[in-house]
């Protein structure tokens, strides 16, 4: 579903994901834990964009969202002007394999000449999609909830499905009544999200999502910023989510419910993936120091 | 004092001296209105410009954008309108309201723009991302989703240009032209009212009266707009 190969994230000179490679597969449910300021949200928001990799490519669903980045493919390296000057005098894995440790290419793109450029164009070409399709496929919900403010509740929902003319106003909205039923908000529908408490702007913000019909959910601490009387009626329609068989992705804090309806958990710690694995695993049993001592911490 | 009440029952009794008055008015209202529309979509237009991201073939109009308004904001009105018309439009027969109108469209628009730009940035990036997670290309969601709440943002800080634009229009008279204030000082000097005192209040009351108005409506609009959020 989701393939994230080597990405690096600098916000300035600070670099927040330091070559991150992952895989979510299709129906799975992952968790991305790990302490704040570890990268974790980052490597959530470069799944769909919403911050672009320094390096390293995203896919999904087979597509290329993110530009080539020409390490990536030994094809690439094998065009380039730097290649073809090391192999005259070293094999060519090792040539590849000092490009890559030395980063010999990034600096000068054009330098590298036309069959390089030409190269990375075709690789792009034949695998690119474009962000804003592939984001239709990607539900995401926010720490904050980001509800819109000025619509009201079914509109909230109903908006993007009908811009993107997935469906049309009336077939929307039946699909809105839907999904608010879903989460209980029935009630809600025509009122502005301004009257509504954390937790019932949380589910609609779910539901919001959901109306895409999503191929994957993106959840980024979506109960951090809830009162703790809330937090479970959210994670409730989290939960029927996953056991319905949503492929998710989920950036929490919450160790009890990722170990419950997680496949697998991630833990990030300063940029990387520092272990990963099935949550009674990595719960019980860290092999990462720093994991366990995040953990010990944590599920005290 | 009564004098002064005598007097100002002479002016609006006086029919050639009321029709002064009038016509420096209604000359005032067509720069403010006409120039307040071009204002708004210029500065709207530079807004946007000045808002976009860098890089690719946006970098022209932004840098144009920028030009504008350090320009504008940082030369006085009088100079521009000078420019405007001993320079620019130094053209015989052009009409000197035209001229004015745009002299002042045009200052207008800078200041808009700036307060557009900060009604815009004062929309949570939250509201962006959520909008462009769902799928939104960034310029449906920057219709959709952050102007609609960039607006009410805007309306107030938009309210105090237009009435710093309505005054300023009064500097017009500085190249002879038939508005309010040029009204007044004509009314004042060639009768036997014997004194601007008169022509001058009158004329400030009509300010008043405009700005008056103009800020109840901005009011008026402005609770419409929130009492929208609490419904």
């Amino acid at each position: 579903m989701i393939e994230v190969k080597n990405i690096y994230k600098n916000f300035g000179s600070n670099s927040v994901l330091r070559g991150v490679s992952c895989e979510i597969r299709d129906g799975e449910c992952v968790s991305i834990i790990g302490p704040s300021g570890s990268g974790k949200s980052t490597l959530l928001r470069c799944m769909n964009l919403l911050e672009e990799p320094t390096w390293g490519e995203v896919w999904m669903g087979g597509k290329l969202l993110t530009p080539v980045d020409p390490y990536l493919h030994p094809d690439v390296i094998r065009a380039s002007r730097t290649f073809r000057a090391l192999s005259g005098s070293m094999e060519e894995a090792d040539a590849i394999r000092k490009i890559k440790a030395e980063d010999l290419l990034r600096e000068k793109r054009a330098a590298e000449g036309k069959d390089y450029l030409a190269v990375m164009k075709r690789i792009y070409e034949e695998n690119h999609q474009d962000i804003d399709v592939s984001r239709q496929k990607m539900g995401m919900v926010f720490q904050h909830f980001n509800i819109f403010p000025h619509l009201s509740v079914t509109e909230n929902i109903t908006l993007a499905p009908v811009l993107l003319g997935k469906m049309t106003k009336e077939e929307a909205s039946e699909r809105a009544d839907e999904l608010l039923a879903r989460v209980g908000l029935s009630d809600k529908k025509d009122t502005k999200p301004n009257m509504l408490s954390g937790g019932q702007k949380q589910r609609l913000a779910i539901v919001r999502a959901l109306a895409m019909e999503p191929e994957v959910m993106l959840f980024d601490e979506p109960t951090s910023a809830l009162d703790p009387e809330m937090v479970g009626e959210v994670l409730e329609v989290i939960r029927d989510l996953v056991k319905g068989g949503m492929t998710s992705v989920i950036v929490t804090h919450e160790m009890g419910f990722a170990r419950e309806v997680s496949d697998r958990v991630l833990f990030v710690d300063g940029g990387v993936i520092a272990e990963e694995g099935a949550p009674s695993e990595l719960f019980d049993h860290p092999q990462n120091p720093r994991a366990a001592e995040f953990l010990s911490k944590v599920l005290r | 004092m009564t004098d002064f009440i005598s007097k100002v029952i002479e002016l609006f009794s006086t029919g050639k001296y009321m029709s002064s008055m009038w016509q420096g008015l209604l000359v005032t209202l067509e720069i403010s209105v006409a120039a307040s529309v071009i204002g708004l979509l210029l500065g709207t237009l530079a807004a946007l410009a000045m808002i976009s991201k860098k890089g690719g073939w946006m970098k022209i109009p932004k840098a144009v954008a920028k030009i504008y308004i350090t320009v504008i904001r940082g030369t006085p009105m009088a100079l521009q309108l000078f420019i405007m018309m001993f320079v620019i439009f130094a053209i015989r027969g052009f009409p000197e309201i035209l001229t004015a109108i745009l002299a002042f469209g045009i200052n207008s628009g800078a200041y808009v723009a700036e307060n557009i730009r900060a009604g815009i940035l004062s929309v949570d990036i939250g509201q962006t991302e959520a909008g462009r997670a769902l799928g939104l290309n960034s310029s449906t969601t920057m219709i959709r989703i952050v102007i609609p709440q960039a607006v009410k943002n805007v309306i107030p800080a938009l309210g105090n240009e237009l009435i710093a634009l309505i005054k300023e229009t009064s500097i017009v008279s500085m190249i002879g032209m038939y508005d309010l204030t040029m009204a007044a000082k004509v009314v004042g000097s060639g009768n036997n009212m014997a004194s601007y005192v008169v022509p001058m209040s009158v004329a400030a009351l009509f300010y008043l009266a405009m700005v008056y108005l103009l800020t109840f409506g901005i009011k008026k609009l402005e609770k419409r707009l929130r009492s929208g959020d609490r419904s």
